[in-house]
């Protein structure tokens, strides 16, 4: 006896029940008819085809879904009604439509058109915001912006719906063994659900704090580059940054190329390992200042403050001809001019500017409660104030550790919860994925 | 005290007994002496890390060299565990070699960042991020071998074995492709504040992940073996687009994973 619709062929996980599968299989059997009751492959493509399609008329018709119309309370009470939707059906008994909607074909079909628009959106240059120039062919169908297109809204919808499906069916009869199920399933559910829906309220700002302004700053921009006045305001007390050390390196000066050409050599200053070669030539490196300001001649002296960079007295030897040059270089930035070392009329020693190791801001934040909260904010260690929380955004880089101002992200994202529930269920269930492997068959197999 | 200082009296002895149990592995047939010294190496390397923590005062996971450490840890127990269950020696040697790897590069450059790490790129997420996905893509790739070899092959296409073999790897590396995608969105939501921004690289990385959920899928039923095999050579172009190719894509010329070199 063939189970052509269970696990494996045998009776295990079915999707219909037999008994049901086998009086319409034998209605329906010597040739199968589309669009008649067991559902499978042909239809589930069909229908999602179809949804994809009434996506495309939207798209042409409507333009770009607004994901403004789905803020909330909208967004939730869509999503609830999908998932009441979708178990009103699965109340019904020995329904074969629901076991369509909770089954491998249909879950197939939206995760295959699913990746056919996201593989579309990686070879498409993807527009943020507002179309500027007269939209052709991919940017009338959606391409150009994927994720706010209908069609990859609708279909995601679609996917979402199939999944609380295929959840609510195994959640009929729950069992222990199912767990790497459960938490895949529903992880995903949870993540989608959330990142989904909650892609409405999300808001993004960025804030730029200029260093002991007289009042806190409360204004901010968003990506439309309109100022809004935000419920927080912060106050920058101090702005730091620590810097890698400067690298030196041989460049052409016609071209700004750094030598040899095809593979370019670059030293990272290091006084405990201060010798290196460069395209031929020996360099030492006798002095160097990471905080520097000129003399009034070709010399410079140590000195920290703001305006001050790298400078270091060099050493160079041709290793062929062993002629030696010698002076200083200087990094340069927005107060002072960079120092070549002149080798030839072709060549010179350079010193590249130094990269940021480490920026941080030193901030009060106070919100409209009055709550006052003192923190150092540095890239990848956010500040939290309830729903909101602050990134270190960026700094005048023309400045660098001299900026005068430091700017921040603020985002607003109340479905985060949701969010980090649905990873932290994935992520316990993508690890249950190495202990169960492919199960179900190898217990068929016994 | 520093307990950096006692690293390499704990980390020589580990590597010691993990080399043998390695040699063991490959050439021995009966493994009960290679998961004897696995475990006496995989203890000695957890007594560091639990003196490190007693000595830190907090939870050894913030430098580079720290979580180092625990990669080793985690590679030999994950791969252990994988070995008792599935008595695949070739996955357990696999992991012994990348965590040995990984004691060396502590007793090379204990503790030290590597010089000029951006910013963003300096948080705990960062090695495990991109360990899992190296280690998902061997195994990936692994499928994809054993999945040409099932659809080519005239004596492997029948071959129960090597289809649960396949089927196994392709778990496994989905796994840890899915981890390797979910600690990257906490981690971007820290660094960048989102966790999920359609980046080019993560759009390959979601295709990526779709294409093997579909082959998970298909592979409910039988009657669709040769499909879904024919979907793991999509799925590893899929994956070498995510890996490599993204930076070679016009719609990549602002990805912010793209970290150019000098």
């Amino acid at each position: 006896m063939q189970y052509p619709f269970c696990a494996n062929n045998t009776k295990g996980v079915c999707f219909y029940k037999k008994s049901v599968y086998i009086k319409k299989m034998s209605d329906n059997n010597s040739k199968k008819i589309i669009w008649k009751q067991p559902w499978h492959f042909p239809e589930s493509i069909l229908i999602v085809l179809g949804l994809y399609a009434t996506g495309i008329l939207l798209q042409l018709t409507a333009g770009i879904f607004n994901f403004t119309n789905l803020a909330w309370p909208v967004n939730i009470v869509i999503g609830l009604l999908s998932v009441v939707a979708v178990f009103l059906i699965s109340l019904r008994k020995n329904s074969l439509f629901f076991q369509w909607l909770a089954g491998a074909p249909l879950s197939i079909s939206f995760i295959a058109i699913l990746l056919i628009q996201t593989m579309i959106m990686g070879f498409t240059p993807q527009i943020q915001g507002k179309l500027t120039t007269i939209p052709d062919f991919f940017d009338l169908v959606g391409f150009t912006r994927m994720t706010s297109s209908w069609p990859f809204v609708l279909t995601y919808l679609g996917a979402l719906m199939a999944l609380s499906a295929a959840i609510i069916n195994r959640l009929r009869k729950p069992v222990w063994s199912a767990y790497a199920f459960y938490l895949n399933h529903i992880g995903l559910y949870v993540f989608l659900f959330s990142a989904g829906f909650g892609a409405s309220d999300l808001r993004r700002y960025v804030m730029y704090v200029e260093e002991k302004a007289e009042y806190p700053e409360w204004r901010v921009y968003n990506d439309k580059k309109e100022v809004l006045e935000l419920p927080l305001a912060i106050t920058l007390n101090d702005f730091v940054m620590e810097e890698y050390e400067p690298k030196l390196a041989i460049i052409d000066i016609k071209t700004g190329d750094a030598q040899p050409q095809t593979a370019p050599e670059y030293y990272q200053i290091d006084m405990r390992n201060p010798k290196s070669v460069i395209n031929g030539w020996e360099l030492q490196v006798d002095t160097f200042y990471a905080q520097a300001v000129r003399n009034s001649g070709f010399t410079y002296r140590p000195i920290d403050m703001p305006g001050s960079a790298p400078a270091a007295y060099i050493r160079l030897r041709n290793l062929t001809t062993n002629e030696q040059i010698r002076g200083w270089v200087c990094s340069g930035n927005f107060a002072q001019l960079y120092m070549p070392l002149s080798i030839n009329e072709q060549y010179s020693l350079v010193m590249t500017r130094p990269e940021p190791k480490r920026y941080a801001s030193d901030v009060e934040v106070i919100n409209s409660k009055g709550n006052i909260k003192n923190a150092i904010v540095e890239v990848n260690k956010p500040l939290r104030i309830g729903s909101w929380t602050i990134y270190q955004h960026g700094y005048d880089e023309e400045a660098g550790r001299a900026s005068e101002y430091s700017s921040f992200e603020l985002v607003y994202d109340p479905w985060i919860w949701g969010v980090y529930a649905g990873i932290i269920m994935s992520a316990i269930g993508s690890v249950s994925l190495f202990w169960i492997g492919n199960k179900k068959r190898k217990e068929a197999k016994k | 005290m520093n307990t950096w200082s006692l690293y390499n009296a704990f980390a020589l002895p580990t590597l010691g007994v993990w080399i043998v149990a390695f040699l063991l592995y490959v050439f021995s047939k009966k493994t009960n002496w290679a998961n004897i010294f696995t475990l006496v190496g995989l203890l000695i390397y957890t007594g560091y890390i639990i003196l490190l923590w007693i000595n830190l005062e907090r939870p050894p996971m913030r430098t580079m060299g720290e979580t180092r450490l625990w990669y080793s840890f985690f590679l030999v127990f994950v791969g252990f565990v994988s070995h008792i269950r599935w008595k695949y020696k070739w996955l357990m040697s696999y992991s012994l070699v990348v965590a040995a790897v990984f004691v060396i590069i502590n007793i090379a450059k204990p503790e030290i960042q590597s010089k000029n790490l951006m910013p963003a790129l300096q948080s705990v997420w960062f090695v495990p991020h991109v360990t899992a996905y190296m280690l998902s893509y061997a195994l990936l790739g692994a499928a994809t071998i054993t999945g040409f070899r099932l659809l080519f092959v005239k004596k492997d296409s029948n071959n129960a074995d090597l289809i649960r073999f396949t089927d196994n790897i392709v778990y496994i590396g989905f796994g840890l492709l899915m981890l390797g995608m979910l600690m990257g969105a906490v981690w971007a939501k820290e660094a960048w504040g989102t966790y999920w921004s359609w980046d080019p690289k993560e759009t390959w990385a979601f295709v990526t992940a779709a294409a093997y959920l579909v082959y998970i899928h298909l592979r409910w039923n039988d009657r669709y073996i040769r499909q879904a095999l024919w979907i793991l050579p999509i799925a590893f172009i899929c994956l070498m687009i995510t890996w490599k190719g993204v930076n070679y894509l016009p719609s990549a010329k602002n990805s912010i994973h793209v970290y150019g070199g000098e």
